[in-house]
């Protein structure tokens, strides 16, 4: 089969994008990446210096704690995420009473700053959860999980978990759309449960926004950094220092640009890995129809 | 047609029991707007005394709320709406070309952006854009377009595939150009994407803080989120005032998703393509 | 391919193109005036500003001063001066931000200047320790303090009266806690709130000439800080039962309501605590670190200093400006106002609640903040917040002298 040519209008309608995208992202990107190989400090005069950055990053302890939290952390809460907004995506769609308040209420979260977000939960797990577990003589409860470094960053998972859900939740809203009502009424009239709907109809048909959801939940949480601030700005200790945490730190107010810049380039490779495979793997599994 | 269906009593109360999870800031978020810093120290979880609305008064006149609403409501129903259209169709180049390994790259070179932290190009943007004069709510809205392809391409190329193409076939045969057939065909059907990334982007824009922060470099020109930091000096944060504030910021984005939530469910989409 | 759609796209393109030119910024030409930006960093201080700066109109004339404050000042700061957009005045702390931008030229030495006459010496030594440099490139306006807050009635209640020395200041502690009441509430959920009682032991323990001699790798901290140390995990002990579940201002409002009979904070605090509790008696003194009286210094750093752009076409009107801040009923206006102490001579912060630190003001016991002489990026707070977690002593000073070296070879 001789190639077909590629209809112009196609490359008129992206060409412009690619132009003007090169030009205001690629192009920083690419400034950012140099500087990385100096000793800039956001001002005044600067000289090259190499990899000395990039080698002082793997040298960091501090930096490499960050990423083992940071992935333990991104794990989790892509995991747990990805769970709770599925359900809630599937209540959302059924037969429910009052569907649109409560897909109004849902999305809530989201759509709050992260000061609110910090003093709620603050307050939660400081004020309200430790008198309870006494009551109950849950031990490890009875203080504030996040001055716990064993506990401190599970706390911030729920925190971090219940904020993000609204997103992905209506993401898989819009999956579930997709769905024709034919085929699980199909599936009514041959007597399959409920379970058996899930498995063989909608997992399946949701396939490419379950990628869609995992990639952006998993990218999301990797650059934690807000609710990070908000609930422990690091701490205890240095237990729930992520790396978005530690580049802005370090880089904008501890005035260690360049060398934050070759952590935030290290960082980024990671990303574009952790993703990479992330999305290979998962297409594999979509069903195109 | 098959009828109203059932409600499902199951299921809706577990979302009610779920929402508790929600009401409860929320309540605390509301309650903490109309208390006394006195109040507040008082207890955290009491109902107020007295509903102390002028905290929203007070609110309005500490932040300049009009202005920086009206700041906010300009930057993004402009890149918003900019957005949907002109992302909506790169994307669409891109996925009905995917096999050619031109757009596949493209598609990759997009997506990739997603994962570029923001600190390496916080520095040089703000040089580009202040050398192209950029740095006012103009240049803003032209970024935050920009800046959207990323994400906007992953998520509309993801639904896009699942587009059949024998509606394009017969227009095409019917002798409509591609451009025809992308506003009055495929733009339609995209609607539910388009309320999604509509929410999306709205959220993003309307609560993003940094690229405003380093951008606009006039006081008169500062959005809902830079002026909320008027209530947090370096030790304390007047947090009745601040959360008066946010309840207020929040009003636009409730609005947003309301209208377009309907379209993300909307009924265009059943019957018309999985047919 | 219709002409009429490429037509259409090329026009997409031009509007495109031509969006930054609608908000092309609009120069004022405004004849006469003299336009001066007052960068000023704390948002508390927008209001009394304000006002000075309406006095100074009024005198003033045709010069215009336009105050500009936004939130998250370092990074406002560093992406302005990224596009070499420097503000004429500065008003913010003496930090490391301060010293990286003197040390980079880009700031006016005020050495000879007349208005230099008008502050305190005591504390240009403190500024040129920071920056390295001879000359002065910030004036010092208001300076803060790290005190010991305590609640009178309380202390009258148990019958305590002012601790002078280490052991009576423990001694204080041990009494509040046979009588059932928590002598200090912690707040080190809150990293920075540890560094309060830490800079204080530090400046007191550390030896005066530890910065410069680290600098050279001449001491360690292992080999100076094992006191301070030790004396950060004997407070712990006096705290209330979960010090690190709280933070600043769960703080705040607990002294407020009498849950803990003293407080480890700055002066900063004071405001926050009295809109909690309006009616509390609060008393302050400079932790007691050694134990001679004599010796002991209050740790008061410059909160707010000015900083003038060296390459700012208007250098004359700006000096008029900072001259006119510095007139001392000026600075008293302020220190009354933001409740803090003046580095300015003549103007005395007569609020009751600070009585207890004026003496060191007047007999010149004060020393300097140790932290903001450590390199920016080491980031101690989380570091000495982990310490006080494990209390491990040498696996902290270790640490500190590992994180020192680091950060020093890295900006080299």
């Amino acid at each position: 089969m001789a190639k077909s040519k590629v209809n112009s209008t196609y490359l008129l309608m992206t060409i412009p994008a690619v132009l003007l995208f090169f030009i205001f992202h690629t192009y920083p990107v690419l400034n950012g990446i140099f500087y990385s190989f100096t000793n800039w400090r956001g001002f005044g005069d600067w000289d090259f210096v190499g990899i000395r950055n990039y080698i002082n990053v793997f040298k960091d302890t501090r930096a490499l704690d960050a990423y083992f939290f940071t992935i333990k952390f991104a794990v989790f809460s892509t995991i747990i995420v990805n769970i709770l907004s599925l359900t809630i995506a599937m209540g959302l769609n059924a037969a429910i009473k009052f569907k649109n308040f409560f897909r109004a209420l849902y999305f809530f979260p989201n759509i709050l700053s992260i000061v609110i977000i910090g003093f709620i939960f603050n307050y939660i797990f400081g004020k309200i959860i430790p008198p309870v577990a006494q009551g109950l003589g849950i031990e490890f409860l009875s203080r504030n999980i996040l001055g716990n470094p064993d506990l401190a960053w599970f706390g911030v998972v729920i925190a971090a978990v219940w904020q993000a859900s609204a997103f992905n939740t209506i993401l898989y809203l819009a999956g579930l759309q997709t769905i024709p009502e034919e085929l699980y009424e199909a599936s009514l009239i041959d007597g399959a449960g409920k379970w058996k709907n899930f498995r063989n109809i909608t997992f399946p048909l949701i396939a490419p926004f379950f990628t869609i959801n995992m990639v952006v939940a998993m990218k999301g949480f990797l650059q934690a950094f807000g609710i990070i601030i908000a609930l422990t700005n690091g701490g205890p200790g240095r237990a729930t220092e992520s790396i978005s945490l530690i580049i802005y730190r370090g880089g904008l107010q501890g005035g260690e640009f360049a060398y934050q810049s070759a952590n935030s380039v290290i960082f980024l490779i990671f990303l574009v890995t952790v993703s990479v495979l992330q999305i290979r793997f998962l297409q594999k599994r979509e069903v195109q129809l | 047609m098959i009828g109203r269906k059932k409600t499902n009593w199951v299921i809706t109360f577990l979302i009610g029991a779920g929402s508790l999870f929600i009401l409860f800031p929320l309540y605390v978020l509301i309650t903490t707007a109309l208390k006394t810093p006195l109040e507040l120290a008082e207890s955290r979880l009491a109902f107020p005394v007295g509903l102390h609305f002028e905290n929203f008064i007070t609110a309005i006149k500490m932040t300049n709320f009009f202005n920086a609403l009206k700041n906010s409501l300009i930057i993004s129903v402009s890149a918003v709406s900019i957005t949907i259209l002109t992302n909506s169709m790169v994307a669409y180049a891109i996925a009905r070309n995917i096999h050619r390994k031109f757009f596949k790259g493209l598609y990759f070179y997009f997506v990739s952006a997603m994962f570029i932290p923001f600190p390496i190009i916080m520095l040089p943007i703000v040089k580009q854009t202040h050398a192209m004069g950029m740095d006012n709510p103009a240049g803003i809205i032209f970024i935050y377009i920009v800046y959207g392809l990323a994400f906007n391409i992953f998520v509309y190329v993801g639904y896009i595939k699942s587009i059949p193409r024998d509606m394009e076939e017969a227009a095409i045969m019917d002798g409509a150009s591609i451009w025809v057939l992308f506003w009055k065909v495929i733009f339609p059907l995209l609607a539910p994407m388009n309320a999604t990334l509509v929410i999306l982007s709205s959220l993003w824009i309307w609560n993003d803080f940094m690229l405003p922060l380093i951008l606009l470099t006039k006081r008169t020109m500062l959005t809902l989120p830079l002026v909320q930091f008027v209530f947090r000096s370096q030790f304390t944060t007047e947090y009745n005032l601040a959360f008066a504030s946010y309840l207020m910021a929040l009003a636009p984005m409730i609005i947003v998703f309301i209208i377009a939530q309907r379209w993300v469910i909307s009924g265009v989409m059943r019957g018309g393509i999985k047919q | 391919m219709t002409k009429r759609t490429i037509c259409t796209i090329f026009t997409i393109l031009l509007i495109f193109a031509a969006l930054p030119l609608f908000g092309a910024a609009q120069k004022e030409s405004v004849k006469d005036k003299v336009k001066l930006e007052f960068f000023q960093n704390k948002e508390e201080a927008v209001g009394t500003f304000n006002e000075l700066i309406a006095k100074f109109e009024a005198e003033y004339p045709n010069i215009d001063i336009e105050q500009n404050n936004v939130p998250e000042f370092a990074t406002v700061l560093m992406t302005r001066l990224a596009t070499n957009d420097i503000p004429a005045i500065i008003a913010m702390g003496a930090t490391s931000d301060w010293a990286e931008l003197a040390k980079a030229g880009y700031l006016h030495d005020f050495t000879g200047d007349p208005c230099i006459d008008k502050v305190h010496e005591g504390y240009f030594d403190q500024l040129k320790r920071q920056t390295g440099l001879n000359g002065l490139y910030g004036l010092p306006f208001a300076v803060n303090a790290n005190t010991v807050l305590y609640n009178k009635a309380k202390f009258r209640e148990l019958g305590l009266s002012v601790p002078k020395t280490w052991d009576e200041f423990i001694a204080t502690a041990e009494t509040c806690k046979a009588a059932g009441q928590t002598p200090f509430y912690l707040t080190l959920k809150d990293a920075w709130t540890g560094m309060v009682a830490f800079n204080a032991l530090a400046a007191n323990l550390q030896g005066d000439d530890f910065i410069d001699k680290r600098r050279t790798n001449d001491t360690t901290f292992q080999t100076r800080y094992v006191d301070v140390a030790e004396k950060m995990l004997t407070i712990l002990k006096y705290g209330q039962d979960d010090n690190f579940g709280f933070g600043y201002d769960d703080g705040n409002t607990a002294f407020a309501k009498g849950e803990s009979v003293m407080y480890i904070q700055g002066v900063w605090a004071i405001g926050s605590i009295q809109s909690a509790n309006p009616d509390i008696e609060i008393g302050t003194f400079a932790m007691p670190v050694l134990n001679d009286p004599n010796k002991n210094r209050l740790v008061s750093g410059v909160d707010t200093l000015f900083a003038l752009a060296k390459n700012t076409e208007y250098t004359k009107e700006a000096l008029l400006f900072i001259n006119f801040l510095l007139e001392p009923e000026n600075a008293q206006y302020y220190i009354d106002q933001q409740k803090q102490f003046s580095a300015v001579k003549g103007a005395i912060q007569k609020d009751p609640v600070m009585e207890g630190i004026q003496v060191n003001f007047k007999k010149g016991l004060i020393t300097g903040f140790p932290d903001h002489f450590y390199p920016a990026g080491m980031q101690v707070p989380n570091l000495v917040q982990e310490f006080l977690i494990n209390g491990n002593v040498g696996e902290f000073l270790k640490i500190m002298d590992d994180e020192w070296d680091k950060v020093q070879q890295r900006q080299e």
